[in-house]
């Protein structure tokens, strides 16, 4: 069994909101709420679910681009939770992110030869002479000539920026890069080269992804588990396989099924949710998918499930998850 | 849900649109052939750029400059669109033909009251008075799945979710009951489990209107879902047309099989994604020949040369490429077979 590298304990990063002149603290908005999982080494885990279910939030707050409210987050064998600013932003170096729009990640004012030595330079990786050519092979890694390197961003497509953001991180050698919707902006075409060249880059590699996307067929592709968020929460988590064709939770099958297959000969029965997903501002009581479970009791609105590991490696909160639900 | 005696809604022939700008012509649609029969829905495929909304904006007559539409025709039930008068085309948009689009926005003023905008529509095409148009549009509500209808009626736009605001935006379109419909990316921007609801929302109208669909979208599990037939885009053109089944398991155009080889799928297990190389082309330096020879592993000098015309290959399967016969070879057992 492979080790964990990334521990995530009882991860909790609240918002607050904030009303009138005195911006007095009114709620708070439980982004993330109390998630716990593990990432093993060389292994990608998708974190999926719907938009606004904290899937960012859970990746800056591990990373700390955003502290945590409470919880712990172990790298490496390390409670990096408690480290000072200074020695934060060296482990940063093990933990990349990519993230969803190139656009906005990369400093338009700065040549991509300087964005992606920047750096290798602050850690001291290489030196300034040296720098360039690391550049170059990394450009060429990810599929963009060397000599593009003096192009500003904007002279890039989508794709090639989002290439430009796959070297910037791999240059810093981490050991888990953390990919925020990191293809979903793009045309088909280009995300199926996007997630082939991530893919390739983990087998040459070795690094471990946390995997964030809404889309669950680019999520069954490159996965090798699984887990769900609804509202601040994991509710599911397991191996793929098992996630894909036997999932407990009824929002896990409810989410499967609502996917569009691109196959006219797949029939397969659809459950549609009623309602819109709640705001975490003020998550449901008890179980917070009780108001669009078709499976709910009583206790579903009262008692919150925990997130058991109901068979090895796994995981539900549901109060009924052996009750197959859905078509039964 | 295929009309039995096939009746011809809409024929659109070679149409053509430009936008004269000032680096250049841009020819976003450049000779696009379709039809749309009774009761069916047309699936629009490709990707961004290729000229689906442009399509959808001419046929509405809803372009602005520099776009102008430069040739060709947009038959709707037996007038030519583009030559009517701009009253005329008012009596027909938001009536007969009725666009739903990914923004609601788009067509929800933020100012008016759901009920407000949905009655107008009545009053203006359909000649209700006040009080008849507030009734239906309560009915319209219910129908498209809106809780609690009396009440929303008075609310404005922002006051909905995004699901429940397409939904507004489809109780408005189906309002004075279109024989067609254009629907531009309406579940893009939505969550799964909305985008489901509202996939189902409009297979059970349309059966109960029993009007005809243009479904416009990048995503070929919603055209799989939705679609009767099926019309793919590539820089400007269509490059293969059939019904569903066709293309989804014995697609002909190199394009077509590289998108549905190409994207990762619940269905079937695929070791790798077969990626289309290379990008899709900047519309003021197309290629010479076909505009999709620098990505296509078929290429031939001929196709660098000359660009192919869509011809028919059987009956109700046009496609566009001098080598359809060894793409035909590929797929004979089927697309999927052996991954
Ligand atoms: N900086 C912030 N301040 C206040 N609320 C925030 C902030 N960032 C995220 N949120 C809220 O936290 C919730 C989770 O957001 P996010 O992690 O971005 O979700 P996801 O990535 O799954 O779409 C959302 O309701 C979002 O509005
Ligand atoms: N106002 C405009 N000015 C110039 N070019 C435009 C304009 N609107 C659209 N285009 C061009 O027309 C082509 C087709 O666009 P569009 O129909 O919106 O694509 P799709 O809907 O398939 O994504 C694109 O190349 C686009 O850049
Ligand atoms: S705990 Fe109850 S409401 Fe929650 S998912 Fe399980 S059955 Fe549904
Ligand atoms: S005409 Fe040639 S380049 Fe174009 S799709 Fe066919 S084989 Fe490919
Ligand atoms: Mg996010
Ligand atoms: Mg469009």
């Amino acid at each position: 069994m492979a080790k964990p590298i990334l521990q995530v304990r009882h991860l909790v990063k609240y918002f607050p909101i904030k009303k009138g002149v005195f911006r007095k603290t009114v709620g708070w908005v439980r982004a993330v709420d109390d998630v716990s999982f593990d990432v093993y080494e060389g292994e990608t885990l998708g974190l999926v679910g719907e938009s606004g279910c904290g899937k960012t939030t859970t990746a800056l707050t591990i990373l700390r681009l955003e502290e945590p409210t409470r919880g712990q987050v172990i790298f490496d064998g390390k409670d990096i939770t408690k480290l000072k600013r200074r020695d934060m932003r060296k482990m940063r170096k093990g933990m990349q992110i990519i993230f969803q729009d190139p656009y906005s990640s990369l400093d338009p004012r700065m040549k991509v030869k300087d964005i992606i030595a920047e750096g290798m330079l602050t850690h001291n990786m290489l030196n300034g002479r040296n720098v360039y050519k690391r550049v170059g092979e990394l450009l060429e890694r990810v599929g963009i000539p060397a000599d593009y390197m003096n192009r500003f961003p904007h002279e890039f497509s989508g794709g090639q920026r989002q290439r430009v953001g796959i070297a910037r991180a791999l240059a810093l050698e981490p050991k888990i890069i953390m990919c925020d919707e990191a293809v979903s902006a793009l045309d088909v075409s280009i995300r199926s080269q996007i997630i082939n060249l991530l893919k390739d880059l983990q087998n040459e590699f070795k690094f471990t992804y946390l995997f964030i996307a809404h889309d669950l067929s680019v999520i069954k592709y490159i996965s090798d588990r699984v887990a769900v968020m609804y509202v601040g929460k994991i509710v599911e988590l397991a191996d793929k396989k098992v996630f894909f064709d036997d999932p407990l939770h009824p929002y896990t099958q409810a989410l499967i099924s609502a996917v569009p297959v691109p196959n006219p000969d797949y029939k397969k029965k659809r459950i549609v949710l009623q309602g819109d997903v709640p705001s975490p501002a003020n998550p449901p009581k008890g179980c917070r998918f009780h108001p669009r479970c078709f499976m709910a009791m009583d206790i579903c609105s009262k008692v919150e499930p925990e997130l058991v590991e109901v068979k090895p490696g796994h995981f539900v909160a549901c109060h009924f998850y052996d009750k197959k639900g859905g078509n039964s | 849900m295929m009309a039995k005696k096939r009746e011809k809604l809409l024929e659109v022939k070679g149409l053509k649109t430009y936008f004269f700008t000032e680096n250049g012509v841009v020819k976003a649609v450049d000779g696009v052939d379709f039809d749309v029969y009774k009761g069916e829905t047309l699936g629009l495929v490709g990707e961004s750029g290729c000229g689906k909304s442009v399509t959808a904006f001419s046929i509405m007559r809803l372009l602005d400059y520099p776009g102008k539409t430069v040739g060709g025709r947009v038959v709707f039930e037996g007038e030519n669109l583009l030559e009517k008068s701009e009253d005329g085309m008012r009596k027909i948009r938001g009536k007969d033909i009725a666009m739903i689009f990914q923004e609601p926005m788009t067509s929800l003023n933020p100012v008016f009251t759901i009920g407000y905008q949905i009655s107008e529509a009545l009053k203006i095409h359909l000649h209700m008075n006040d009080r008849e148009a507030m009734a239906k549009s309560v009915e319209l509500l219910k129908k498209v799945g809106i809780p609690i209808p009396e009440q929303r009626v008075h609310e404005y736009p922002h006051q909905l979710s995004g699901g429940m605001r397409q939904r507004a935006m489809i109780a408005m379109a189906m309002s004075c009951d279109p024989t067609l419909l254009i629907a531009d990316e309406p579940t893009t921007a939505l969550d799964v489990t909305i985008q489901a609801q509202i996939l189902e929302l409009m297979k059970a109208l349309l059966q109960e209107f029993n009007a005809s669909l243009i479904m416009i979208t990048h995503d070929l599990g919603v055209i799989a879902e939705i679609a009767n037939r099926v019309a793919v885009m590539y820089a400007g053109k269509i490059v293969e047309y059939s019904d569903i089944n066709t293309i989804f398991h014995f697609p002909l155009h190199p394009y077509t099989f590289g998108l549905l080889t190409s994207i990762p799928r619940l269905d079937v297990e695929l070791k790798r994604l077969d990626a289309i190389p290379g990008f899709v082309p900047d519309p003021l330096h197309f290629p010479k020949g076909c505009k999709f020879n620098p990505r296509c592993r078929f290429a031939t000098d001929k196709c660098r040369e000359e660009e192919p015309p869509l011809v028919k290959v059987e009956e109700g399967h046009l496609v566009r490429c001098w080598h359809v016969d060894r793409v035909k070879e590929e797929v004979k057992n089927g697309l999927l077979v052996g991954v």
